[in-house]
């Protein structure tokens, strides 16, 4: 939500946001893997592992939602406030590659998770509702451990010495 | 707010995966058109994607409506029978702006005067794409980044919005790629106008204008919906090519259709009348020729 909208935004408006973060990182991890698959590139496996993870995630949100007991608002795409032309937790799909490799898959991945936290943490530090700033501070403290552990993550891939910018077979212009 | 959605915008993808590139701007695009069809809730058989030949023709194919990969240049030929003969379809004609402006250029100027009820969403990346990196006719005349034009084309660019404007299309809106959500609702509203709608999307080619990247710094909301022609051709005189946004709509008649300046079509002929008035004129002929 932008920092006007979430001010006064209601427990199940939150978690209909929430709900809708993560299942379009999922999907757009996805949709990644898909990509990368089309492509013969191995990085479509950890695509498709993040992919998994998020689902784990909205299942969380909507177990929560479920607990609050509020219905959730069905809301248009069109209609979300989210800070960011998509939703926070969409890996960027312009910084794709069809060379790209574990690290840059990663550091794509770790935009997004920071992305979601500094989501969360504006609504946490906003929100004019108790119970909103309670699950936004614990849904911001947990993208933060995911952020963590995919710094960890990198660290074990560094860049691999062929870049996009090497490219040896690069597309062809035959005109 | 709408409460009766219920068909999630992945369920409007089919099994099909895209061969884009990765990064490429259709795919924003395609995400774009599955959230407003998930948006406006409206049923798989009810919708038709049309398209030409390009690689932003083929998006028909990654969605779960209908779908028709046609000839290149004449999505909008093949979209404009389809939603007369159906007018219960929601249309929708796609492709690139070499399929519709250069190629099916002729296609454009007459659609938009035709007004017939149907959404022509044209993914601008001022290049062919498909065929390798030539220029089109949206490249900027001083574009050097074909072998076929090394110094440029020297022809100013096509300009979609005033050519629709002048043409009479009665729906006028600039999209970004790379703001889904905004173009699910512009193309939302595209869709619910009834008469010809023409949306002209931004949609980069990271492969032959990777240049285009830029373009997330450079576009801008910016136009406000005008219901006056004279003022969207004056508005038109300062735009940068970048602004987002409905920038003309003509007012619709009482009955709902939309006040183009060409007569609309009478969608609510039958086929049984239409044979009637033909036999009808035959006779009148045949007596004419006898007395
Ligand atoms: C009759 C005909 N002429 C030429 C071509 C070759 N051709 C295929 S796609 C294309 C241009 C595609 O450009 P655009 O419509 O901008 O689509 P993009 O690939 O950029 O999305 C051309 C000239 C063709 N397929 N058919
Ligand atoms: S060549 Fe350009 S338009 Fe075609 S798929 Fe690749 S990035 Fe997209
Ligand atoms: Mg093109």
């Amino acid at each position: 939500m932008s920092p006007e909208a979430h001010a006064g935004a209601s427990v199940a408006l939150f978690l209909a946001h929430a709900v809708t973060l993560e299942e379009e990182a999922a999907e757009r991890y996805d949709e990644l893997a898909d990509t990368m698959a089309v492509h013969h590139n191995e990085v479509a496996a950890l695509f498709r592992r993040m992919a998994g993870y998020s689902r784990l995630h909205r299942d969380e949100a909507l177990g929560r939602a479920a607990a609050e007991g509020d219905a959730l608002p069905a809301l248009r795409p069109w209609e979300f406030a989210w800070p960011s032309p998509e939703s926070p937790e969409s890996a960027a799909l312009e910084y794709t590659h069809y060379l790209m490799d574990a690290h840059q898959a990663l550091t794509l991945a770790l935009a997004a998770e920071r992305q979601a936290q500094a989501f969360y943490q504006q609504v946490a530090d906003t929100t004019a509702d108790s119970r909103v700033r309670a699950l936004a501070g614990e849904f911001a403290e947990e993208e933060a451990e995911h952020a963590r552990l995919l710094e960890d993550w990198l660290a074990r891939h560094p860049p691999t010495p062929a870049q996009p910018k090497d490219d040896l077979d690069p597309p062809v212009a035959v005109d | 707010m709408n409460t009766a959605v219920v068909i999630r915008p992945k369920d409007y993808k089919s099994a099909t995966k895209p061969v884009w590139c990765p990064g490429c701007g259709d795919f924003g695009v395609l995400n774009a058109l599955t959230k407003t069809l998930a948006g406006l809730a409206l049923a798989p058989a009810q919708v038709a994607v049309v398209s030409g030949i390009g690689c932003s023709s083929r998006l028909p194919a990654y969605t779960s409506v209908y779908g028709f990969h046609g000839v290149h240049g004449r999505a909008l030929p093949v979209a404009t029978g389809l939603a007369v003969a159906r007018p219960d379809l929601t249309v929708i004609a796609t492709g690139g702006d070499g399929d519709g402006f250069s190629i099916g250029g002729n296609h454009f100027l007459h659609a938009c005067r035709r007004n017939v009820n149907l959404t022509y969403l044209v993914m601008d990346n001022a290049v062919y794409g498909m065929t390798k990196g030539q220029a089109s006719p949206t490249s900027a005349a001083d574009w050097a980044g074909s072998k076929l034009t090394p110094d440029g084309t020297g022809i100013a660019a096509f300009r979609p919005l005033e050519i629709a404007l002048s043409a009479g299309a009665g729906f006028i809106a600039r999209g970004f790629s790379g703001d889904p959500n905004a173009l699910a609702g512009l193309l939302a509203e595209a869709i619910e106008y009834p008469g010809f709608a023409f949306l002209q999307v931004l949609s980069p080619c990271i492969t032959y204008r990777p240049e285009q990247m830029e373009y997330k710094a450079l576009v801008a909301a910016g136009f406000e919906p005008l219901a006056d022609r004279n003022a969207a051709f004056r508005r038109l005189l300062t735009d940068d090519g970048f602004t987002t946004g409905l920038l003309y709509r003509a007012p619709v008649a009482a009955g709902g259709s939309a006040l183009a300046t060409a007569a609309t079509p009478d969608d609510t002929a039958s086929l049984a009348g239409i044979a009637r008035e033909f036999t009808a004129a035959r006779l009148h002929a045949a007596n004419e020729h006898e007395s």
